[in-house]
Order: C-alpha cells, then sequence, then structure tokens
C-alpha cells in the first residue's frame, strides 16, 4: 500500500486504542454511551482512508448504522435508569432561546442546498436538526414522512434511469440529488424533533 | 471456481449487488427462512409463576404492543440474517451482520423489566463497539485486494487477504453475537413471550456460520 495509508492505518489504531481503552476505565453507562460515540470514529476513519468513491459510499452505511444503534441505546438508556418521564422543551441556554439558532439554521441550510445530494442533505439536516433541537417543536409530522417517502422513490427512479435508460443521465442525476437531499434532510430533522418522549 | 462451500449454483450480479447461492449458504438460508415463517405464526408462551409451599400460581401475559414490537423485530432479524447468509459481498456481510445486532438489541429490549434493560444496554455497548472491527475489517479488504467482491476474492490471481484483517472480521462478528450470552444472563429465556427470544440465538449461530466460510475462502 502507499505510504500515506499506512501512516493513517497508524494513526487510526492509536487513537482507537486510546479510545477503548477509555471505554474499559469507564465506568458510569452514560459517559460509556457518549465514548461509543467516540469509537465509531476510527471505524469511519479506517473506511475515509480508501480515498475513493467507494469510501464515501461505505461511510454512509456506517454512519447510519451507528446513528441508529445510538438512538436505540439512548432509548434503553432512558428506560433503565425510569427517567424517560423526564419531557425536555428546548435547551434552557441565553443564546440558543434568542435568534443564533434561525441564523445558523438558515446557513446551513442554504450551504447544504448549493452543495445538494447527500452530503449536503446531511449538512441542511444538521440545520433543521439544530433548529428543532433549540426549539422544541409542536407541529405534526405526517406531511415530513410523506416528503421523506416521496423523495426516496424519486432517488430510486433516479437509479433505475441510470441502469435502464444510461442516455438520459443527466436527468438521473438531478432525480437522485434532489431526492436524496430532501429525503436527508427530512430524516434527520425527525432526529432533531426526539426529546426522549416514551415510544 | 469453487470456493470452500462447493460449487455456486447460481451467481447473481447486479451493479454492486452481489448474491450467491452454494449448497453451503442455501442450506443456512433455508434454516433462517423456517424460522422466520416459524417466528411469523407462533404465538408467544405464556409464562406462569407457582409459588413454592401454597397453591398460588400466576400467569405473564405479554401485552398486544410489546408481542407485535417484539415480532416486529424478530422477523427484521430473520430477514437481516438471510441477507448475512446470501451476499457476495464484504460490506454488504458487515452491514447486515450490525443489522442483526440492532435487531437483536431490539428484540431484547422490548421486555420492560430493569434488569433486562441492563443487560440489553450492555449488549448493544458491545454490539455498537463491534461495528468498529467489523467495518475496518470490510474496508481493508479493499483496501488491500482493491475489491470487496467474495467471487473476485476467490480467484488466484487476486492477493489473498491479511490475516490480521480476518482476525478483526472475527471479532467483529463475535461482539454481534455476543446476544444469547446477555439474554442468558438477564433469564430471558425464563421471561414471557419466548419464541422471540431464541432468534437471538439462532441469528449469531448463522453469523458465525457464514463467517467461518468467508475466512476460510477468501
Amino acid at each position: 500500500m502507499w505510504p500515506q495509508h499506512s501512516i493513517g492505518l497508524l494513526l487510526v489504531l492509536v487513537s482507537g486504542i486510546v479510545a477503548f481503552y477509555a471505554l474499559v476505565v469507564e465506568r458510569d453507562d452514560l459517559h460509556r454511551l457518549l465514548l461509543l460515540d467516540l469509537v465509531e470514529i476510527p471505524a469511519l476513519g479506517i473506511i475515509a482512508l480508501l480515498g475513493t468513491d467507494l469510501a464515501e459510499a461505505l461511510i454512509l452505511p456506517g454512519l447510519v448504522v451507528g446513528i441508529a444503534e445510538l438512538l436505540a441505546l439512548s432509548q434503553i438508556y432512558l428506560m433503565k435508569e425510569e427517567i424517560s418521564d423526564r419531557r425536555v422543551k428546548g435547551l434552557p441556554i441565553e443564546v440558543v432561546r434568542a435568534d443564533a439558532p434561525l441564523i445558523i439554521s438558515v446557513i446551513l441550510v442554504i450551504y447544504g442546498i448549493v452543495l445538494s445530494g447527500f452530503t449536503g442533505g446531511g449538512i441542511a439536516g444538521l440545520g433543521v436538526v439544530f433548529y428543532f433541537m433549540s426549539r422544541g417543536h409542536r407541529e405534526h409530522f405526517e406531511m415530513l414522512e410523506m416528503a421523506s417517502g416521496i423523495s426516496w422513490a424519486v432517488w430510486i427512479l433516479g437509479f433505475f434511469i441510470f441502469m435502464f435508460l444510461p442516455q438520459y443521465w443527466v436527468l438521473a442525476l438531478y432525480l437522485a440529488a434532489i431526492g436524496i437531499l430532501i429525503k436527508v434532510i427530512v430524516k434527520m430533522s425527525l432526529v432533531g424533533t426526539m426529546w426522549g418522549d416514551a415510544p | 471456481m469453487s470456493g470452500i462451500a462447493g460449487i455456486p449454483y447460481y451467481i447473481l450480479e447486479f451493479g454492486d449487488e452481489l448474491v450467491y447461492l452454494t449448497p453451503y449458504t442455501v442450506t443456512l438460508l433455508l434454516m433462517a427462512l423456517a424460522f422466520t415463517v416459524l417466528v411469523i405464526l407462533s404465538r408467544p408462551e405464556r409464562q406462569v409463576d407457582i409459588i413454592f409451599g401454597t397453591d398460588a400460581c400466576y400467569a405473564k401475559e405479554t401485552g398486544k404492543d410489546e408481542l407485535r414490537f417484539r415480532r416486529f423485530m424478530a422477523i427484521a432479524c430473520g430477514l437481516a440474517c438471510m441477507g448475512a447468509m446470501v451476499t457476495g459481498d464484504m460490506f454488504n456481510f458487515t452491514l447486515f451482520v450490525s443489522l442483526v445486532g440492532i435487531c437483536n438489541v431490539g428484540i431484547v429490549a422490548a421486555v420492560r423489566i430493569r434488569h433486562v434493560q441492563e443487560a440489553t444496554f450492555q449488549y448493544g455497548i458491545v454490539a455498537l463497539a463491534a461495528t468498529v472491527p467489523l467495518f475496518g475489517a470490510a474496508a481493508l479488504v479493499a483496501a488491500s485486494t482493491g475489491t470487496l467482491s467474495m467471487v473476485e476474492l476467490w480467484k488466484e490471481a487476486t492477493p489473498a487477504v491479511p490475516l490480521a484483517v480476518k482476525a478483526l472480521l472475527v471479532l467483529g462478528v463475535m461482539g454481534e453475537g455476543m446476544a444469547p450470552f446477555y439474554a442468558a444472563k438477564a433469564e430471558m429465556f425464563r421471561a414471557p413471550g419466548a419464541p422471540y427470544v431464541i432468534m437471538c440465538s439462532l441469528s449469531s449461530l448463522l453469523i458465525f456460520l457464514r463467517v467461518i466460510e468467508i475466512v476460510l475462502a477468501v
């Protein structure tokens, strides 16, 4: 392999050992949960070291699996410690109560739409997550879920055009980019509304 | 071209997706399929506790919501298992295995008893930490051989996968396959709603059997 890859692997290995050591030493369950998020990073680092298109395609499912397990574990933690009845509505921080979340979210969403595709969806979604998390929410989410489903179907349609009608690849590219952008934004904003209410 | 699992009956290549059926993988697939069908058909057991020395006994019912959630998780676990059995793509295999891990967490977590939740949480931590060697191994296979397809990896021309990478893969599968130990620790096998918990054991058995084939073949 090329030397950069070996050096990178060594760095990832060292950080992985440090993170796992912390995980072994730590006794508090909440802190272990937080450390796990840290442990995930070296795994993504190993994949990212591939440095090709394939790496991006592989990181995304890895990231999704990590987030899914983390959400599931935090729900279990709430249930286990019997604190799931404590409802939290927004972050009680003065800056967050002012206009800061709105401005930051708008910047992130605009930048995400400019980027488009999965990365753009991730960034724009992060903006929406931040807004929902800092403001709380009262809306119904059927519309958001429907938008997510339709945009997913659009994304799949784009893929089928790629495979069966390759001459229309520009159309397929736009369909896939827009579909995944909307889908990721909506999915992430739904994550932002999860304030640990009991399932 | 035959792997350790025998001569393939059928290889499906569709873009990145690669599925192959050999006598070995078909056997495992049928096991997973049969058990998923059993899970769909079966009703949860009602556990009866008898108080020693008296006539008193009480039956524990499984609520309808809990039943539906656990059945859904068990079926999802069966589907993930079937995917892990037939996939011919290294990364898809690791994804399916981690999906099995998440479903196992779900199956066990549906029981609202404190010590069961405690065990689930500990298993979840192990399963989540195990995704690191799992995905790391898949990425290192791609880095050291240039392909993730097992059909390519069987060929003599492809460089062999380093032993350390295989060890990482097995370590990851071991972490995800830990569910029965934690289920036993929480005495899940005696908790109400019996058939679904067996899915934990079966899925870990199947992913262990499959990873042996992969490690020997590539």
